[in-house]
């Protein structure tokens, strides 16, 4: 009832339910966690930005999940390893539209100290590229790892971003 | 469906994994079942070789070292501590006893949070949501005191090459702080502890599931409090000069399931507090580190740590100009993992991803090498560890 006297009236039904999913998902964006291969520490602070009481991302109604079909946010940590690369274009492929990616941590943005970066054997082969080599990436949390109170604010710069698609 | 159809049927493969919610990071279980029960479980870790020795190959050591901290970002600073100190045992350097201390209160600091990530993950696989919330509520404190020491949440980079880093010394006011803080903390982590294993209603669920005995613990080397849980009496924290002068419990239980893995990790938070308290009361004056030291040539040099999930082995070597040489790196989730594979089986199959998780599994460090002969990978045997050992020693 709530959401229908949001609505402006004598409007058509398909943009109606445009407005309306619009609405409701601003009440329930669903972040999904993917690793592809960093060292944990961003990945812990994503959660602890979701869960731990003292940041809680769920009371801004933004969710932490592991299903690619009801997420509206593809969080990435790490860089992009051989392994993990199939799995990653999937899993975005997997995400219904609109959707953001954001890619977290310094593994995340600039494929951190496992490229770029090697002794006299180079650097690491398994480690392929960016994030944002892969797949289109709309926000960059840098950090290693990013604070949580970082965190909040990137996926905070993304959602604006995800409601106007 | 017929009734030949039905027999067919009767074992059935369910994978979990690449990505589940229980675990944070990707990996892939394989439960075969027979009505509902597990008959067999097989655990893949493949997806994470990152390739980290052969990164550090050729480096120089104090560049090469930190990055050792990139190997797992929930035990970060043991990593840094066991890559360092394999170092100075092979260069003999003399590091000052202030600096141990303060590294000793580091890893405590950090095993404690990691007890409290696994716990804060074992309500949450179980379904008790407050208890998780209040471990993680908990743990924000943990990371404010780290923060306080170090100056970064995850990556603390605090032992530097003879000694810990300046800017990681504890000086009065922030003494005084840690103290402070610590006994509201002491009180608060009991509390948690005490109502974690006295609440009925968690310990039945977890009672008696994914028994692993003492002799299959031996048999698979299952490390730190998930061998501990087990019946195995073995802390390296015992043997390690760094502990001499604290006076601490080592937890050891008998039955081997779940329950005892949990309460094994909350009654070692209270030992760990124990622990800091101590090197807090008596932390030793005088400098931070012992800088004066040459880099030459090394030959290859051990170093064994208890890390909150166990043993961790670092090796290395150095030559002439003091770059690293042949780094290798062993982690304990590696045995604890394989130790699972056994303790699931017998089990119900809503039960297996719990027995899984039970072991406090880190997978970023765990993927180390893999051996391929022929293009096909191929298991390293006890025989291969041991011809590895004598060619080695020769």
């Amino acid at each position: 009832m709530i959401i229908w006297q949001r609505m402006p009236q004598n409007i058509s039904r398909s943009r109606g339910v445009k407005m309306l999913k619009k609405i409701s998902r601003k009440n329930a964006i669903h972040v999904m966690l993917f690793y592809t291969g960093g060292c944990n520490g961003c990945d812990i602070e994503i959660a602890n930005a979701a869960w731990s009481p003292r940041y809680d991302l769920e009371q801004y109604k933004v969710i932490l999940t592991w299903n690619p079909r009801e997420a509206d946010v593809l969080a990435v940590t790490g860089p992009v390893l051989r392994r993990t690369i199939e799995p990653l274009k999937k899993i975005y492929e997997a995400i219904p539209e609109p959707k953001i990616v954001a890619a977290v941590g310094a593994c995340g943005t600039r494929c951190g100290i496992f490229k770029d970066f090697g002794g006299e054997l180079g650097d690491s082969d398994e480690v392929v590229c960016r994030v944002d080599e892969v797949i289109p990436v709309d926000a960059y949390i840098p950090g290693c790892p990013p604070r949580p109170e970082d965190i909040i604010a990137g996926i905070a710069a993304g959602i604006p971003l995800l409601l106007e698609r | 469906m017929g009734e030949k159809d039905r027999k067919e049927t009767a074992e059935v493969e369910i994978p979990v994994g690449l990505l589940h919610p229980a675990m944070l990071e990707p990996f892939r279980v394989r439960f075969f079942v027979e009505d509902e029960l597990i008959t067999d479980c097989e655990i893949t870790l493949d997806p994470y070789h990152k390739g980290i020795e052969r990164i550090m190959e050729g480096m120089p050591v104090e560049k090469g070292l930190i990055i050792t901290e990139r190997i797992c970002g929930i035990c970060s600073h043991i990593h840094l501590w066991n890559g360092t100190r394999a170092v100075e045992r092979g260069l003999k350097i003399k590091v000052p006893e202030r600096a141990d201390s303060i590294r000793v209160i580091m890893a405590e600091l950090e095993r404690l949070h990691s007890h409290l990530i696994f716990l804060a993950h074992a309500m949450e696989v179980l379904g008790h949501e407050t208890m998780c919330m209040r471990a993680f509520t908990l743990r924000e404190d943990i990371m404010d005191l780290l923060y306080i020491i170090s100056g970064n949440r995850v990556h603390y980079a605090v032992p530097i090459l003879g000694g810990v880093r300046p800017r990681c010394d504890i000086d009065e006011y922030r003494l005084e702080e840690l103290k402070t803080r610590l006994s509201k903390l002491k009180l608060k982590i009991g509390d948690y502890a005490n109502r974690v294993i006295n609440d009925s209603m968690i310990m039945s669920r977890v009672k008696g599931t994914g028994v692993l005995t003492k002799e299959e613990a031996i048999k698979y080397a299952t490390p730190g409090p998930t061998g501990r849980a087990s019946g195995l009496d073995v802390d390296l924290r015992k043997k390690m000069k760094e502990y001499k002068n604290y006076d601490f419990d080592v937890i050891v239980l008998d039955d081997g399931d779940v329950k005892d893995r949990v309460v094994a990790r909350a009654l070692e938070s209270i030992e760990a507090v124990k622990i800091i308290e101590q090197a807090l009361e008596h932390l030793p004056p005088g400098p931070v580190s012992n800088r004066s030291f040459d880099v030459g040539e090394m030959k290859s040099s051990i170093s064994y740590i208890e890390a909150p999930r166990g043993e961790i082995y670092d090796s290395c070597s150095l030559d002439e100009t003091g770059r690293i040489r042949n780094y290798q790196n062993r982690t304990p989730t590696l045995t604890a993992m394989a130790s699972m594979e056994i303790a699931c089986i017998g089990d119900q199959l809503t039960d297996g991803m719990l027995t899984v998780a039970s072991c406090d599994p880190c997978l970023a460090c765990t993927n180390r090498a893999i051996v391929v002969e022929n293009g096909k990978e191929r298991i390293i045997t006890q025989d291969d560890v041991k011809s590895l050992i004598r060619r080695g020693l020769r």
